[in-house]
C-alpha cells in the first residue's frame, strides 16, 4: 500500500533501509514529501523551543543548589554535587506555603461545586426546554464575559464590604464562580445538546421525573463534558490573581498566585524558593489538563464552539 | 337501549374522554414544562444578576461620584467631573494608546502564529499527536507562574536569555526594565500563553474539513497556496472570527500578567487601562475616577461586540 503512493524507494541504500525500518512510507503521501516533513519538523522545533524551553529551564533550576542557581555561566543540568531537593523541602515545609496551598484548594474545589451545581441545572434548562427569553438568557450570560474585571471588582468589593464578606472564603468563591459560570454553562449546554433528545424523552414517558432524568441519563452521558467544565472552573479559580488581591486582606484567605506575588516582591534574591513554589503552583493545573485534554480539544471542535 | 348499545356507547365515550384527558394533560404539560424550565435556570441567572449585572450598573453610578476606598460609605455626587478629568489626564491617554497597541499587536501575532502552528500540526507525521498535547502547556500555566518564569529568564547575569546573549557578545540587562522593550515583552507573554489555544481551535476546525475538497482541488491542479486560499481559509473563517473576538476582549481587559510583571512601569511604559483602573482604585483609592476609566473600557468593548454581532448577522 505504501510503496504505491510513496516516492521512489531504493532498497539498497542506507536511507532506503532506514525509511523501510521506520515505516516512513506510512506517513508520506502526495501531500507530504520528505522535504516537506523536514521543514515541518524544523519549524515545529522553533515553536516548541519557545513554548517549552522556559518551562524546562524553570523545572531544572528548582533542583540546583544555591551555589549555582544564580551562576553567571550556563549550567543546564546540575552535577551530582550541585543537585538538591532542598528548595522543595524548604517550600513544602513552610507553614505559610501550606496555608496558601490549602486555601487555593478549598476555594477552587468549592467554586467547582457551586458553579457546576447551578451550571448543570441551568444548562439542562437551556438545552431541553423552550420558553420565551431562552436565547436571550444564553447570550446575556456570554455577554458578561465582556465586562472588564478591573471595573467589576470595584462595586463587587463594595458589595462584599457591606455584607462583611471581605477576607472570607465565601466572598472569593462567589467572585470566582461568576467568572467561571458563563463559559461553564455554555460548555455544558453544548455537551447536553449532543445527547439525543429521544433518550430523555423516553425516560420521561416511562415516568421519570426531570430530576431523575437529569441524574440518571443526562449527567452520566455528559460526564466527559462535565469534566471539561469542572477543569475550566477549577483553573479559573486556581489561577486568579485580581479578585484575591482585592478581597483577601490577610493570610487566612490568601491563595497561591497572590501569595507568590507577595513572596517574590519581598524576596527578590531568594530565587530558589520562588521558582520552586511557582513550579508547585503550576502542577495541579497541568495534571488536571492532562486528564481532560482529549475532551478539551474535541470540545473546541464541537460542543463549546458552535453557537445557538 | 339494549345492553350491547350501552357498551358501544360507553366505549365510544371512554375513548372520547381519554382523548380529552390527553389534550388537557398536554396543555398542562406545556405550561408546567415552561415553569420547570424557568425554575432550573433561575439559580444561575440570579447569581449573575446579583453579582454581575447589579455591580456593573453600580459601577456606572459610582463613576458620577467622588468616593474613597478608605471611606467606602461616603459618596458625593460630582456629575461628569470624573469624565472631564479623564480628558486632561496624560496617563489615561498613554494607557489608552498602550491598550490599543497591546490588543492589536498581541491578537494579530497570536492569530498568525496560531494559524502557522495549526497548519504544521495538521500534518500526518509521527510524534505530532504528542506535540499537540504539549503545545497547550503554556495555556494552562497560571499567569503568575508565567511571569515568574519569564522574569527569571531575563534576570541580569544569571537569567537564561542574558547567559545566551552574553555568549554572542550581546547586552546583559533586565529587559523588562527597558522602557522601549517592556511593552513588547508583556505582549510576548500574552502571545506565548494564548497562541496554543488559538492554534488548537483552528486545528480542530481544519480537521473537520472533508478530505474530498482537497482531493478535488488537486485534481483541478490547485497548488498548496491555492488550496489554502480557497479551501482552508473559508472553512476556518467562522472559528477565526470567534477566536479573534474572544482574544480581543481578553487582551483589551489585560491586567494580571502586566501588573505582576511590571506594575505598569517602567515610567508608565506598560500602563494599560486595566492596570490603570486597578492602580487608581486600590493604589490611589479614588473609586469614582477609577470607575470612570472602567466605564470607558466597558463602552468601547460594547461597541466592539455590537459591531461583531452586526457583522455576523449580515454575513
Amino acid at each position: 500500500m505504501a510503496s504505491e503512493t510513496g516516492p521512489e524507494l531504493n532498497p539498497d541504500t542506507t536511507g532506503g533501509r532506514l525509511r523501510r525500518y521506520l515505516n516512513v512510507e506510512r506517513y508520506l503521501d502526495e501531500t507530504t514529501s520528505p522535504r516537506r516533513a523536514l521543514l515541518v519538523y524544523g519549524l515545529l522545533f522553533l515553536y516548541f523551543a519557545w513554548f517549552l524551553v522556559p518551562v524546562i529551564w524553570l523545572a531544572l533550576s528548582t533542583v540546583k543548589s544555591g551555589a549555582i542557581i544564580q551562576a553567571d555561566r550556563l549550567i543546564i543540568i546540575p552535577s551530582a554535587e550541585h543537585f538538591t531537593l532542598g528548595h522543595y523541602e524548604q517550600v513544602l515545609t513552610n507553614p505559610q506555603f501550606i496555608r496558601l496551598f490549602v486555601n487555593s484548594t478549598v476555594i477552587a474545589l468549592s467554586t467547582v461545586v457551586l458553579t457546576l451545581s447551578v451550571g448543570i441545572l441551568g444548562a439542562y434548562s437551556l438545552s431541553r426546554f423552550s420558553y420565551p427569553g431562552r436565547s436571550a438568557i444564553l447570550v446575556s450570560f456570554m455577554a458578561t464575559k465582556m465586562l472588564p474585571p478591573a471595573l467589576i471588582i470595584i462595586p463587587f468589593f463594595l458589595m462584599m464590604y457591606s455584607y462583611t464578606l471581605v477576607d472570607t472564603y465565601l466572598g472569593i468563591i462567589l467572585a470566582h464562580s461568576i467568572r467561571a459560570l458563563p463559559l461553564a454553562l455554555w460548555l455544558l449546554k453544548g455537551f447536553f445538546d449532543d445527547i439525543p433528545q429521544a433518550l430523555d424523552e423516553s425516560a420521561r414517558i416511562d415516568g421519570c421525573s426531570h430530576f431523575r432524568t437529569l441524574v440518571h441519563i443526562i449527567i452520566p452521558l455528559a460526564l466527559p463534558g462535565i469534566a471539561v467544565a469542572a477543569f475550566y472552573t477549577f483553573v479559573t479559580s486556581w489561577n486568579d490573581f485580581l479578585f484575591v488581591s482585592v478581597l483577601s486582606q490577610s493570610g487566612t484567605t490568601r491563595t497561591l498566585p497572590f501569595g507568590l506575588f507577595l513572596f517574590q516582591s519581598q524576596n527578590s534574591i531568594n530565587w530558589g524558593a520562588t521558582i520552586t513554589a511557582a513550579t508547585i503552583t503550576a502542577v495541579p493545573s497541568i495534571v488536571l489538563f492532562a486528564l481532560v485534554q482529549n475532551e478539551i480539544v474535541e470540545g473546541l471542535a464541537s460542543g463549546g464552539m458552535h453557537g445557538e | 337501549m339494549t345492553y350491547e348499545n350501552t357498551a358501544v356507547m360507553s366505549s365510544a365515550q371512554a375513548a372520547w374522554q381519554e382523548k380529552a384527558r390527553r389534550i388537557l394533560d398536554e396543555a398542562d404539560w406545556y405550561t408546567r414544562e415552561t415553569w420547570v424550565g424557568y425554575g432550573l435556570v433561575i439559580p444561575a441567572t440570579a447569581l449573575m444578576l446579583v453579582i454581575i449585572v447589579y455591580p456593573t450598573l453600580q459601577a456606572i453610578w459610582i463613576s458620577f461620584h467622588q468616593r474613597s476606598f478608605l471611606h467606602p460609605e461616603q459618596s458625593t455626587w460630582v456629575g461628569l467631573a470624573n469624565y472631564g478629568q479623564l480628558l486632561e489626564d496624560p496617563v489615561f491617554a498613554t494607557a489608552f494608546i498602550h491598550t490599543v497597541i497591546f490588543t492589536v499587536g498581541a491578537v494579530g501575532a497570536m492569530y498568525l502564529l496560531g494559524l502557522g502552528l495549526a497548519l504544521l500540526l495538521r500534518h500526518n507525521l509521527p510524534g505530532l499527536g504528542l506535540l499537540r498535547s504539549l503545545s497547550m502547556v503554556p495555556w494552562v500555566i497560571p499567569p503568575v507562574v508565567i511571569v515568574i518564569i519569564w522574569t527569571w529568564m531575563f534576570q541580569v547575569d544569571y537569567g537564561l536569555v542574558n547567559l545566551i546573549l552574553v555568549q554572542f557578545g550581546g547586552p546583559n540587562k533586565y529587559w523588562f526594565g527597558d522602557i522601549n522593550l517592556a511593552l513588547p515583552l508583556v505582549m510576548m507573554l500574552r502571545v506565548w500563553k494564548d497562541t496554543p489555544f488559538v492554534a488548537i481551535a483552528l486545528l480542530a476546525s481544519m480537521q473537520s474539513i472533508p478530505d474530498e475538497y482537497y482531493e478535488a482541488a488537486r485534481i483541478d491542479g490547485a497548488g498548496n497556496l491555492e488550496q489554502f486560499r480557497y479551501i482552508t481559509l473559508p472553512n476556518i473563517s467562522y472559528i477565526s472570527m470567534v477566536m479573534i473576538v474572544i482574544e480581543v476582549i481578553a487582551a483589551f481587559n489585560s491586567f494580571q500578567m502586566i501588573y505582576i510583571a511590571t506594575g505598569g512601569g517602567p515610567v508608565n511604559a506598560t500602563e494599560v487601562l486595566g492596570t490603570y483602573v486597578y492602580e487608581q482604585a486600590f493604589g490611589q483609592y479614588v473609586l469614582g475616577y477609577a470607575s470612570a476609566v472602567g466605564v470607558v473600557m466597558l463602552v468601547l468593548l460594547t461597541v466592539f461586540t455590537a459591531i461583531y454581532i452586526k457583522l455576523e448577522n449580515t454575513s
